[in-house]
């Protein structure tokens, strides 16, 4: 029975493009960007407890990076390009968790928050690079001899590389890391006490949940096409934190259903800018107070 | 640069400072009371200048009086939000709260554009815009009267602090919660109290803010200097609030003369990355030592 819903889920997410029209396609691409970052800051957050509020300031270096190489390297294949976007912003998120690490919970969140600001100055003021606030124009992603150039194709691609993401995520809470990630939100204290050194296990989350945001600016990259900072400012970080809360801390397909439902949100209440931030306010407040586990736990007691 | 230049520029450092202090110390006195942290002081002083705005606007009141109506319109709404949505969520973990604040935050903010405006508005100003001269040098009214107004509410809460039964109490439940509550103290009143004042504290900050930035839903982004000021005087102590405050107005009006001009709207956030990685328990403040 399960395995039959697994199939038919799989199916419909693999004929998608062959039947919603173009618009939704790419709505979905949206969906499958969105759900590896908050998967991302799920590993972040829901494993390990540290709330980030500069996920916006990891896509926009995945982004630009992945935009960046395309530019100057056009022969690249797409995979390749993702790859050293994820690394990158990896690398820019050990080079911010190490002094991080002797912060917690709330120091850490405003840490993050200053970090998002000084990516998107850094971006406005680098402008040979980045074209600043002139914005910068991505080309097609290359996958050897084609080029992705329809919806469809950046459909298939963001698909597949959130598949590997998902699956990736999900066999981490299973290894001896992930066990760790959990004993650390247990009580960090306690898990310390027992062995696990969770200075190290943090960093470990720190820069996983970097890796997997910066894969993601990759993809958000090729599949918006245009980049330009005021697009990664704290509201953005805010939008994850609201998909992974929504979602249930902790959960990967939590994470993906919060994405799901934000970015679907997101898109329907583009006429009406001036009331978004009021229903997710809500959605923040009425999750803590009656959903503590949001949908993943509200599936779990059905079940 | 000449001295007299350079004093003006550290007495408005100074006046920015002191907006920072008193934001940063309403942070801290919920801080104290709750270990949360409102992530939506900075809408709610916001909200008490909106109401000054459209006191005087609307209804027509004398600007001292719209000014005290904005900022009691301030405690009001701390105070209803207190009860309404934060006190069931307080015996969770912080994580609750601070989220439940933010959501809070998005929700006042975006009410307030849908209420008001989303456009900037200019407010009006107790102090004129001549300058004045104090000995060799010219400096800004409004400086001087932010000063004098922000030092004048730090004495008063001084004065309630040492002074005052309710000031004890929320000195004695900021120390050790159970202790107070053994001791008689209603904790409970403690927090309401505390989100209270804090909500005037930050709406004094708003009403003397918003002629200088003008009125704008934006206006909450303030908070974060505000947190920042804070973090580098030690997150829970108040004088460190207070220091702290003068200190980053200082040095954000400093830093763009020696800086280029790429990253002077980055110094507040570079100070507080600073500040964490240096020295997280800011100047004054104290290790806690936390327990399983």
């Amino acid at each position: 029975m399960a395995l039959a819903a697994w199939g038919l889920g799989a199916v419909a997410a693999l004929a998608w493009p062959l039947l919603a029209p173009p618009y939704f396609v790419f709505l979905a691409t949206l969906v499958a960007v969105n759900a590896v970052v908050a998967i991302g800051l799920n590993l972040l957050s829901g494993y390990t407890n540290q709330l980030s509020f500069g996920h916006a300031g990891f896509l926009a270096i995945g982004a630009y990076t992945a935009a960046i190489l395309t530019l100057r390297a056009p022969a690249l294949p797409v995979p390749l390009t993702l790859l050293a976007a994820g690394l990158v912003t990896g690398l820019v998120g050990l080079a911010l968790g190490i002094p991080c690490l002797r912060l917690d919970g709330l120091y850490l969140a405003m840490a993050t928050l200053a970090f998002g600001f000084v990516v998107t100055e850094g971006i406005t003021n680098l402008d040979a690079l980045t074209h600043g606030n002139d914005g910068l124009r991505v080309p097609l992603a290359r996958l050897g001899p084609w080029t992705l150039a329809t919806d469809g194709s950046r459909y298939y691609l963001a698909l597949a590389v959130a598949a590997a993401m998902i699956l990736a995520a999900l066999n981490v809470a299973g290894t001896r890391t992930g066990r760790a990630f959990l004993a650390i939100r247990t009580s960090e204290i306690a898990a310390q006490a027992s062995g696990v050194n969770a200075a190290a296990y943090k960093t470990v989350a720190f820069v996983l949940s970097a890796f997997y945001t910066g894969v993601a600016g990759g993809l958000f990259a090729f599949v918006v096409g245009f980049l330009s900072p005021d697009a990664f400012d704290v509201f953005l970080s805010v939008d994850f934190l609201v998909m992974i809360i929504l979602g249930g801390l902790g959960s990967v397909w939590g994470a993906v259903a919060g994405a799901a439902v934000v970015t679907v949100l997101n898109d329907s209440l583009a006429g009406l800018q001036t009331y978004r931030p009021l229903i997710f306010g809500a959605i923040l407040i009425a999750c803590m107070l009656f959903v503590p586990g949001g949908l993943a736990a509200m599936t779990r007691r059905q079940s | 640069m000449s001295g007299q230049a350079l004093v003006h520029v550290v007495v408005s450092g100074l006046a920015t400072g002191c907006i920072y202090a008193l934001v940063a110390l309403s942070l801290v006195i919920v801080y104290n009371a709750t270990r949360a942290v409102n992530f939506a002081q900075g809408e709610m002083l916001m909200v008490s200048a909106f109401v000054a705005w459209s006191a005087q606007r609307a209804a027509g009141l004398p600007l001292p009086v719209a000014l005290l109506c904005g900022v009691a319109a301030g405690g009001v709404l701390a105070f209803l939000v207190e009860r309404a949505i934060i006190r069931p969520a307080l015996s969770a973990t912080h994580w609750d709260v601070l989220i439940i604040t933010l959501g809070l935050s998005l929700m006042l903010r975006a009410a307030a554009g849908i209420v008001w405006t989303n456009e900037e508005l200019p407010f009006p100003s107790l102090f004129s815009n001549h300058p004045v001269a104090v000995g060799p040098v010219r400096l800004a009214p409004v400086s001087l009267g932010v000063i004098g107004a922000s030092l004048a509410l730090m004495a008063a809460l001084v004065a309630l602090f040492r002074a005052t039964r309710f000031g004890r109490a929320m000195r004695a439940v900021a120390q050790n919660q159970n202790a107070a509550r053994l001791m008689g103290i209603s904790v409970e009143r403690v927090y309401s109290g505390s989100w209270l004042l804090a909500a005037v504290v930050g709406g004094v900050a708003g009403v003397l803010i918003a002629p200088v930035t003008f009125l704008s839903t934006k206006m909450g982004l303030i908070a974060i200097n505000g947190f920042t000021a804070a973090v580098l005087g030690g997150f829970g102590s108040l004088p460190g609030a207070v220091v702290g405050g003068m200190l980053l107005g200082v040095i954000e009006n400093l830093a763009p003369l020696y800086l280029p001009t790429g990253i002077r709207y980055s110094v507040p956030f570079l100070v507080m990355i600073g500040i964490l990685v240096a020295r997280p328990r800011g100047l004054f403040g104290q290790l806690e030592r936390r327990k399983v």
